[in-house]
């Protein structure tokens, strides 16, 4: 089981070191996506450290998702602030930032799973990344090269394929572990883990492209 | 109750994560081929604009020549003949014995600015519509030009040419003569060079201009800005020519034009 776990960190550590060893040549759009990538990475490693230990790290998760979404949000205000006014990205935030504090504090409490929490931010990310999709088949997104666009629109689909695939697993997350067979929910979590990989293989392939373009 | 419903429904969870991871694959694949066709079609756009501006370039430069053939020929023929039969009276009454003495004077001079002006007119023709190019095609005229300026200039142009260019279209070689004139009047003017080489090449159907300076060399505002290389790029790409300028390794100017396919007559 530990070696499966620890497999399924290696695309997370290789996208994260490629990102930090070819910062200065990337573009402004990737760099501003860098901080979550960043972030994703120290959570990961904090978690993973943390279930070695056979210590709960649930409430990680009540600090990554609202400041992931804070992360994604700079990202994709970057590519939509052309079609989309800000005040609409920033309140979502601000509001989404609200109702994770008030589902910790008084629904989900920090050392249970957030489920609510991290199906409204899949929601808002599928949103977002297929408004973008449709963006960039309409025009290039101001300040970004042709070319750019490429690396972006693989870094996009990461995040589709991820947060769509991965709703369901989020939504009964909390009765899956919870409720039913211990077969069934480490399927359900081996699945996750496969979306997982597969983002971070996109994430690299994209920060890949942008330097090889 | 509600409990053993949800537990049921997990059952179906894990196909339905797969459909879902299906779906979403299939959505990204639709959205790479949407994204492949519009930046071909792009392309396209940008290649077909690209062309029609080459070609209003193109249109732009054979009108200006049509123009300039027309002046030198007005110029030459009508303005050039009135001034030789007015150059012509004025001898004709500087040989009269009744003109008073104090006018004779005078109409020396008349008769001398008619001259110069007459020689002048002949000049400006010239350069406007190259005879000789006309005449004795690409390669005589251009050492004839390499011959004066060796003469006058205390400057030294060798010029390394192919025999074949005397079969060069009327256009490319008038394009490789303004190009040619427009390199040497710069080097000239600006680049305190002693010496110049032009070589000219046809190799099959690419011909290749190479010319070099042992001058000062261009700056970088100048090659994006000066006038005399915006007109050498337009006359490049109106004969469908690229052409590099730069600075070598010695410090002196570089120019490189590259003409891929050429219609040989």
């Amino acid at each position: 089981m530990k070696i499966y776990v620890l497999l399924s960190h290696i695309p997370v550590l290789v996208s994260i070191l490629y990102a930090a060893f070819s910062f200065h040549k990337l573009g402004r759009h990737i760099r501003i996506f860098c901080s979550f990538l960043l972030l994703s990475g120290l959570v990961q490693l904090v978690s993973l450290v943390l279930w070695f230990k056979q210590v709960n790290n649930l409430p990680l998760l009540h600090f990554y998702v609202p400041l992931g979404l804070a992360c994604l949000t700079f990202f994709y205000h970057s590519i939509l602030k052309s079609i989309i006014n800000r005040y609409i990205l920033w309140g979502l935030l601000c509001l989404f930032m609200l109702f994770s504090i008030i589902n910790t504090l008084f629904i989900q409490p920090i050392n249970t799973y957030n489920s609510y929490a991290l199906t409204v931010e899949s929601i808002l990310i599928v949103i977002y990344s297929l408004s973008s999709f449709i963006f960039m088949l309409n025009s290039i997104p101001g300040g970004v090269n042709a070319k750019a666009i490429k690396s972006l629109n693989w870094i996009n689909s990461g995040l589709f394929i991820y947060y769509t695939s991965s709703l369901l697993i989020f939504y009964f997350g909390s009765i899956l572990a919870v409720h039913s067979a211990p077969a069934i929910a480490r399927y359900a979590w081996a699945m996750h883990a496969f979306f997982s990989v597969t983002m971070y293989v996109f994430f690299t392939i994209g920060l890949w492209k942008e330097q090889h373009n | 109750m509600e409990g053993t419903t949800q537990l049921s429904n997990l059952v179906y969870l894990l196909p339905l994560l797969a459909i879902i991871f299906i779906v979403a694959a299939g959505v990204l694949m639709l959205n790479l081929h949407f994204q492949k066709n519009l930046f071909h079609q792009k392309l396209m756009q940008e290649e077909i604009i690209s062309n029609h501006q080459k070609e209003l370039l193109r249109s732009s430069i054979q009108v200006q020549e049509d123009e300039r053939k027309r002046i030198a020929v007005d110029l030459h023929d009508e303005l050039g003949a009135v001034l030789s039969i007015a150059r012509m009276h004025l001898v004709a009454l500087e040989q009269q014995t009744r003109i008073p003495e104090e006018c004779i004077g005078s109409l020396k001079d008349i008769r001398e600015l008619t001259e110069t002006s007459i020689s002048s007119i002949r000049r400006i023709s010239h350069e406007l519509m190259p005879q000789n190019l006309q005449m004795f095609g690409l390669l005589e005229t251009l050492q004839h030009i390499v011959s004066t300026a060796n003469n006058s200039n205390g400057i030294n142009i060798r010029l390394n040419c192919d025999d074949k260019l005397e079969s060069l279209p009327w256009s490319v070689s008038l394009g490789l003569y303004r190009i040619c004139l427009e390199l040497i009047n710069n080097t000239i003017k600006h680049a305190q060079a002693k010496h110049i080489n032009i070589s000219i090449r046809l190799d099959g159907r690419q011909l290749t201009l190479f010319y070099v300076d042992d001058g000062i060399g261009i700056t970088e505002k100048e090659l994006k800005n000066g006038l005399g290389q915006k007109n050498i790029q337009a006359r490049a790409i109106s004969i469908g020519a690229t052409v590099n300028m730069g600075n070598n390794e010695t410090g002196g100017f570089y120019a490189m034009l590259k003409l891929p396919d050429i219609t040989i007559i």
